[in-house]
């Protein structure tokens, strides 16, 4: 088998996969070549992730790196989130194949999309209140 | 043990073990070279005798029209390089959806100074005899066209193409890589010129093929360095290989037909029981006129990696329709050819039958896709 245990185990039962009701934020990224698509949705309780579930179209390693996410970013803080790197959602994999590694990549984007959108969201909350 | 089901015979097949019994004798007793005048030399020679013969016979072609090859990929290549080395220069059609084989090495000619016809299809993956008609040029020297694709499995008019080729004088290459042995293939009702065939499809070894060569085709050898092969394929035989094709050959000739009804009758099984339980599917190649154990469905929203991964987990191997190299994932370019949109293409899986499958071993299959692909689309994005 090309993909390892991990990789596989996340697959065959990903974990928080799913459309979140009523979400903080929501994060989407295409990877413009593979055409992968993966959506995280984020529950944020005092500036962290309380809960964060995903829909992915992919191949099953953007789906395992998808489930596999999920479990790197639960309870970090926004500041976290927006810089994540693939390289973190890998390690979590046990590793990807070379010609893989944009499973990891389209993941990171999308949940660096979410913290944006937290953001993005927090300020308009801001400017509400100033209005 | 956990079930396997083997749904991948259009890239490969078991070597039966008929096939195997009849090879070995190759490798250790009668290992000699077949061009050596010697005992051993003459023993290894009868054996490449025995299955040009056996090989000879189910295509209704004499001996010294066939040559013995390395793949279905070499038989290709010598078929259209062969007859182009033979005439130097002039114009080639063939259709969007051959094997990489032939399309590659037309590419190839393009850039050697040759004309080349890429054919479109219609929607169920067949070639026009009236394209081919229309195609024609005066200088055209050659017309290659695939019996059957592995990808969809749809089965070519070869005959009305065929008689298109007569009329106009030019030769017809016919890739029955994936025919040869599972259907009847006349070459003189078709007018074949040139054919090739392979042994892995068809229960022999892998690296052993060849190609049909009517006698007075005009081409020449691509490969050089010896007499063997009445000169036309330089090298040393794969004596065990052939002898193993031969082998092959001659159970498929036995069990041929039995064997494509029942394939028949479990592919549609299959597509039956999966149109029925899952929404959102299609079937790919044309309804009637394709080969007996070749079922190519689209799961629409769910990319077809995931699928053979999900199903690769229960045991069962099929292939994907899409392929995924160095992250960059195309459709395959057979189902674009027929128009199959995109989001179509991005999850057609291919399954394709042979002789160890069962009806029980589809019903599982079945029992595997309805939840596989539910799952699937319960996680993608794209499907809201």
């Amino acid at each position: 088998m090309r993909y390892s245990a991990a990789l596989i185990e996340h697959f065959r039962n990903p974990r928080n996969a799913g459309l979140m009701p009523d979400p903080d934020a929501v994060g989407e990224a295409r990877d413009p070549e593979c055409g992968d698509v993966a959506r995280f949705y984020l529950r944020i309780r005092q500036g962290r992730v309380a809960e964060v579930r995903f829909q992915t179209y992919g191949c099953g390693p953007s789906i395992a790196a998808s489930s596999a996410a999920t479990e790197v970013v639960a309870g970090l803080d926004l500041g976290a989130l927006e810089v994540l790197n693939p390289e973190g959602i890998e390690a979590a994999l046990g590793g990807l194949p070379p010609d893989r590694r944009h499973a990891a990549e389209v993941v990171s984007m999308a949940l660096r999309a979410a913290a944006q959108d937290v953001r993005r969201r927090q300020g308009m909350e801001r400017e509400g209140v100033r209005a | 043990m956990k079930r396997r089901v083997y749904l991948d015979h259009n890239a490969s097949t078991p070597v039966h073990p008929e096939v195997v019994a009849a090879m070995l004798p190759y490798f250790s007793e009668r290992f000699g070279n077949p061009s050596s005048v010697h005992g051993f030399g003459r023993e290894a020679r009868e054996g490449l005798d025995i299955a040009r013969d056996q090989v000879a016979r189910v295509l209704g072609a004499s001996k010294d029209e066939i040559v013995f090859t390395s793949g279905g990929t070499e038989s290709d290549n010598f078929a259209i390089k062969g007859v182009a080395a033979a005439r130097g220069r002039g114009h080639v059609i063939t259709s969007r959806i051959e094997h990489h084989a032939v399309l590659r090495t037309c590419q190839l000619l393009e850039k050697q100074g040759f004309d080349v016809t890429y054919l479109a299809v219609d929607g169920h993956g067949l070639v026009d005899p009236d394209d081919v008609r229309r195609a024609i040029r005066p200088n055209t020297i050659l017309i290659s066209i695939m019996h059957a694709n592995s990808e969809v499995g749809t089965i070519q008019p070869a005959a009305a193409i065929g008689r298109v080729a007569r009329e106009a004088q030019v030769p017809l290459h016919l890739d029955a890589v994936q025919t040869f042995g599972k259907l009847p293939i006349d070459l003189d009702a078709i007018g074949v010129d040139l054919l090739s065939f392979s042994g892995h499809k068809i229960y022999g070894p892998k690296g052993v093929a060849g190609l049909y060569v009517r006698k007075g085709t005009r081409m020449i050898a691509v490969q050089h360095g010896g007499e063997h092969e009445r000169r036309r394929r330089a090298g040393t035989e794969n004596v065990a290989g052939i002898v193993g094709l031969g082998k092959a050959v001659e159970l498929r000739e036995r069990d041929m037909a039995g064997e494509a009804t029942r394939l028949t009758a479990l592919r549609d099984r299959l597509w039956t029981g999966v149109q029925a339980r899952v929404p959102g599917v299609r079937l790919n190649g044309h309804p009637t006129e394709r080969l007996p154990g070749t079922c190519n469905m689209s799961f629409r929203h769910v990319e077809s990696e995931s699928v053979v991964l999900g199903l690769d987990l229960s045991g069962i191997a099929v292939s994907a329709g899409s392929a995924c190299t160095s992250g960059n994932v195309e459709p395959s370019y057979v189902l674009v050819a027929m128009g199959v949109p995109v989001d179509w293409a991005m999850g057609a899986v291919r399954c394709s039958l042979g002789h160890s499958i069962t009806a029980a071993d589809i019903d599982y299959v079945i029992e595997c896709v309805v939840p596989l692909v539910a799952k699937l689309r319960e996680l993608s994005p794209v499907s809201v």
